[in-house]
């Protein structure tokens, strides 16, 4: 049998993992294994690829900030103009407390120099606060996977499915493809289908939670008032689609999410589903992300970012190749998964901390 | 009355005379405003079609086929808000229809521009001509049963006669106006009865049983563990009502068949082109075949039951196109005996409608051929529809090039040749062998004695390498979600160059409509999907309709709960940062998240020294650091808001 060595396996077959994948090989010089599902982009997308969030701490806007036009540069390159767009997309709220933590993501936006306009009330209803922030970026997911496997080829990064054989060893992994045997130094679960089919329940940090999320592709759309919508009670992002319809990303299992949908939507039938999917996602208990092993020589995991965590791809692979900025070092050491201090972030699934 | 130019004769040999018709008793109804004729035991759909309609309409300016797995649904005018499938529905005497949702031009003006042989629905206009508006209707409870059985064909009642025996109250669901399902036009092997005194002597022994409940016209379209949520037609003092209904069960056996999969070729869905079994159904049931020449294009062996059949009518068939280079079936041998014309390894390049309403076949071998109604058969796909709604799981079967089912359920089963076993005996073996493994026992066992490939070639599928360079669009499969072939993407050097290509979603993933399983297996085989995604992109792109007590709702939600100070917020300032009231002259109300600087020389909202947290009954609560001055500067929709830092009131 063949033996060789890599730097990284990464694995997972969201955005995120293949883009962390290509640049740890491209700008850092890595031998990178990308092991994730080929299938993946023909599965219904599990979360909304968009550069903003409902975000409340100024450090992590400030990475945002900073990796943003670099990830929008580097999307460009791979897939071309069609691989992205840019889109205002809209936050609502409705409780109390979900009013109060929109005003904060509302003057956190503004503060790092986001254009973020309040929406009438005759638009969304006097009983919703509604704003529109400002130039965001949304991945035009298949498009952009469709080149991201040439990109591969070109960065040398080695595509291996799911299936491939591995086990863990510490913080390394060795992958047997074929009658070859690859020993990873450093494992990264660089998504939540990576996490839950690696990481056993016993390693899992006790910060890491585990929820029930689905996603609903429906034709009914027409009540959006934007291509991108987040309603910060429940965490759900309702993306609209060129074609017409949207697809609506949220807690819950499907039964459940779709009788929030059409409360959500104010429509008076039950929804016309084009497909639905319920799925496993990882959340910290404070709501922030969480980077770093788990344990002391376990396999590093990527979790609790959202859709936003792709456009912090850039900082996420200097970190990974130990040439982050101090400022950047920072704010991963913050997340790592146990917290130095504390990183929570606004999250619907999270249990309010008292105070 | 006047003619019904497309049934045949009622001296037809071989049981096509139309069993489900009464020829003494001639009916008369209109739908939209136009008159049609037929006969007692008519749906309206075979009406429509025993009269010449076969056309829905128009989509981007190209005819479309009217066929049972895309028909409009229809309302009787005296129950307008009641949505009635016209494939289930019995035409009334002296009823009035209206299309749902359609509208046509009124009465004179609707009589004058209809084509004849069309709906006249503008299907790219109305996107929503072919809805089934009653899956977003809640369904009315039904008593339980035991087991519920969905699909009345031999294994459906194999099952439910199974479950009988062994005392369970049982529900037997069946979609079409009878039991008995279509293996009729499957024929027989050795040693075996009739298709027709098989199901005789099966549909005897429900009747006779009373522990079984039958729902004809009943199409169950939402299914989960324990719960079935049907669409219901039935016919009351002349007038047909339909309900949903939701019918609980314990265990729950589906036995819905398979799907005829849509050979793909460019002009596969015109007026005339007609799949293998509805054409046996529509001949055998109600006596009809338009027209009086056909063509047969398949690459399945039960296909050619249908020359067999019609050998002996004065129906001219032209010739039979074989999609398979060297297929060998016991019923080809019939057909060469018979002195048919066949024409193996030949496919229906394209099908194209001639000036005078016929259709012009284009093989691609040979000259185009112009008969008036091409017969197609593509092979057979479980329909395992439910099965993924239930969350049910399945594989591409490279083998066999088809979906199969994966996986289990403690309380639901698949039966017959949904569960993929192809033969009568199969099918009834599974029907059994279900239920006793629904119940915890071992199961019988099945034997599928599938004669050898040797002597019967399996199925292939038809596919045409092209798409159509005249523009007539071919589909994926023949239901209502009018999925079309995608054409070959060949941008030239501007697009390149300036993409200017399409940017609509080229894969699945973010296509706004359900896909059902026949479009994704010619998915499969047309190279859109991958084998290894085929099950998934299945299961996650059925039509669900969600039902209720599936899942608890999710943990953590508690953003109506305010705390003094958020999670999100905790921490911000420092292990010692403090809460505080602000007080300033401006007037202004400062809302929460306003930034908090010592001076206004550092506005970097990294260098903040706190924030607002809320305004309650006049005083401004905000958590500020430890080291915070007691002037600060506040910044409130880009101004800057000089502010003091005072204690809070006890209050607070």
């Amino acid at each position: 049998m063949n033996s060789r060595v890599a730097d990284f396996a990464v694995f997972g077959s969201t955005p995120l993992a293949q883009l962390l994948a290509g640049l740890l090989a491209s700008r850092h010089g890595k031998s990178v294994v990308l092991v994730g599902e080929p299938s993946a982009r023909y599965r219904l997308p599990r979360a909304a690829d968009i550069s903003l969030g409902p975000i409340t701490r100024p450090e992590t806007w400030a990475l945002l900030k900073s990796t943003t036009p670099d990830t929008t540069r580097l999307i460009g390159r791979i897939g071309g103009r069609h691989a992205q767009n840019h889109v205002d997309p809209i936050f609502f709220a409705e409780s109390e407390a979900a009013r109060e933590a929109l005003g904060h993501v509302c003057n956190m936006a503004r503060s790092f120099g986001v254009i973020v306009e309040p929406l009438p009330t005759r638009l969304m209803g006097a009983d919703r606060l509604a704003v529109r922030v400002g130039d965001a970026v949304a991945l035009n997911r298949p498009v952009l996977e469709n080149a991201l496997v040439p990109w591969h080829e070109q960065c040398g990064v080695e595509r291996l499915p799911s299936t491939v054989y591995w086990a863990q060893d510490g913080a390394a992994a060795r992958l047997t493809h074929g009658d070859t045997e690859i020993i990873a130094q450093q494992t990264i679960l660089a998504d939540d289908a990576a996490i839950e089919a690696a990481l056993p329940v016993t390693s899992r940090s006790s910060v890491l939670v585990e929820h029930l999320h689905s996603t609903i592709l429906t034709r009914s759309g027409q009540h959006l008032l934007g291509p991108a919508m987040l309603h910060l009670d429940s965490g759900t992002w309702l993306m609209g689609h060129e074609e017409g319809g949207m697809a609506a990303f949220g807690p819950g299992g499907i039964g459940h999410f779709a009788r929030n949908l059409v409360t959500l939507l104010r429509e008076p039938d039950p929804l016309q589903q084009a497909g639905q999917v319920s799925f496993s996602t990882f959340a910290s208990a404070d709501g922030a992300p969480i980077i770093g092993r788990m344990g002391r020589n376990g396999a590093t995991i990527l979790t609790g970012f959202g859709g936003w965590g792709t456009f912090a791809v850039p900082a996420l692979a200097r970190w990974f190749a130990g040439e982050a900025s101090a400022a950047e070092a920072d704010w991963f050491a913050a997340h790592a998964p146990e917290r130095i201090r504390p990183v929570a972030e606004f999250s619907p699934l999270t249990d309010e901390l008292p105070a | 009355m006047k003619a019904q130019n497309h049934r045949l004769p009622q001296a037809s040999p071989r049981g096509l005379s139309g069993s489900a018709i009464d020829r003494s008793r001639p009916i008369r109804f209109t739908l939209n405003g136009r008159v049609f004729h037929g006969f007692a035991g008519d749906t309206v759909l075979s009406a429509l079609l025993a009269s010449g309609v076969d056309t829905l309409g128009t989509l981007d300016g190209h005819p479309m086929g009217l066929r049972a797995a895309a028909a409009p649904s229809i309302a009787a005018a005296r129950v307008p808000g009641s949505a009635l499938p016209m494939e289930r529905t019995f035409a009334q005497d002296e009823a009035e229809y209206v299309t749902w949702g359609n509208k046509p031009l009124p009465g004179m003006f609707s009589r004058l521009f209809h084509a004849g042989r069309s709906l006249g629905l503008n299907l790219t206009r109305d996107g929503s001509a072919l809805d089934q508006p009653w899956r977003s209707q809640a369904g009315i409870v039904s008593q339980a049963s035991d087991l519920l059985v969905i699909g009345g064909g031999v294994a459906g009642m194999s099952a439910a006669l199974a479950g009988a025996r062994t005392g369970l109250t049982v529900t037997l669901v069946e979609a079409s106006l009878r039991l008995g399902g279509s293996s009729g036009l499957f024929g027989t092997q050795d040693g075996e009865s009739t298709p027709e005194d098989h199901v005789a002597q099966l549909t005897a022994e429900i009747a006779a049983s009373d522990a079984i409940t039958i729902l004809t016209a009943t199409e169950v379209f939402a299914l989960t563990q324990g719960l079935a949520r049907a669409h219901r037609v039935q016919t009351e003092d002349s007038e047909a009502r339909a309900e949903v209904v939701d019918l609980p069960a314990r265990q729950i056996v589906i036995a819905t068949g398979s799907l005829e999969r849509l050979p793909l070729f460019a002009g596969n869905r015109l007026p005339g082109v007609c799949g293998a079994l509805e054409a046996y159904e529509l001949a055998s049931r109600f006596g009809i075949w338009p027209g009086a020449s056909w063509l047969l294009a398949t690459a399945s062996n039960p296909a050619y039951r249908l020359p067999i059949l019609m050998h002996e009518t004065r129906i001219k068939l032209d010739r039979i196109l074989e999609g398979r280079d060297h297929a060998n079936s016991r019923f080809i041998e019939f057909c060469k005996a018979y002195g048919i014309r066949q024409f193996p390894g030949t496919l229906p390049h394209s099908a194209t409608p001639s000036r005078r309403g016929e259709i012009e076949v284009h093989p691609s071998h040979g000259e185009p051929v112009t008969v008036d109604r091409l017969i197609v058969c593509g092979g057979w796909q479980p329909d395992l529809t439910l099965w993924h709604m239930a969350g049910g799981l399945s594989r591409w079967s490279r083998e066999r090039q088809r979906l199969e089912p994966t996986g289990s359920f403690p309380s639901i089963a698949l039966a017959g040749s949904a569960a993929g076993f192809l033969t009568r005996r199969g099918c009834q073996a599974s029907g059994i062998d279900a239920v006793e493994r629904l119940l915890g026992r071992n199961g019988s066992g099945v034997d599928d004695p599938v004669i050898d490939a040797v002597h019967e070639t399996p199925d292939g599928w038809i596919v045409s390498p092209e798409t159509d360079p005249r523009g007539t669009p071919g589909y994926l499969d023949s239901n209502r979600t009018l999925l079309r072939r995608p054409a070959p993407v060949n941008p030239g050097w501007a697009a390149r160059i300036f993409e200017r290509g399409p940017t609509r979603p080229q894969i699945l993933s973010q296509n706004p409509q359900p896909v059902n399983i026949g479009s994704i297996c010619a998915g499969v085989v047309l190279g859109l999907i991958p084998e290894e995604a085929a099950g998934i992109a299945a299961q996650e792109r059925v039509a669900l309709v969600p039902l209720a007590g599936e899942e608890p709702s999710p943990s953590g939600t508690s953003t109506s709960v305010v705390n003094p100070v958020p999670a999100y917020l905790q921490g911000r300032f420092g292990p010692d940062e403090r809460m505080v009231a602000i007080t300033h002259e401006s007037g202004r109300t400062l809302g929460p998240g306003c930034l908090i600087f010592a001076g206004e020389d550092d506005l970097d909202p990294l260098h903040a020294v706190g924030v607002i947290l809320r305004t309650i009954q006049g005083e401004t609560a905000a958590l500020v650091s430890a080291h915070t001055p007691a002037r600060v500067i506040v910044r409130d929709s880009g101004q800057n808001v000089p502010a003091e830092t005072v204690p809070l009131s006890p209050k607070s």
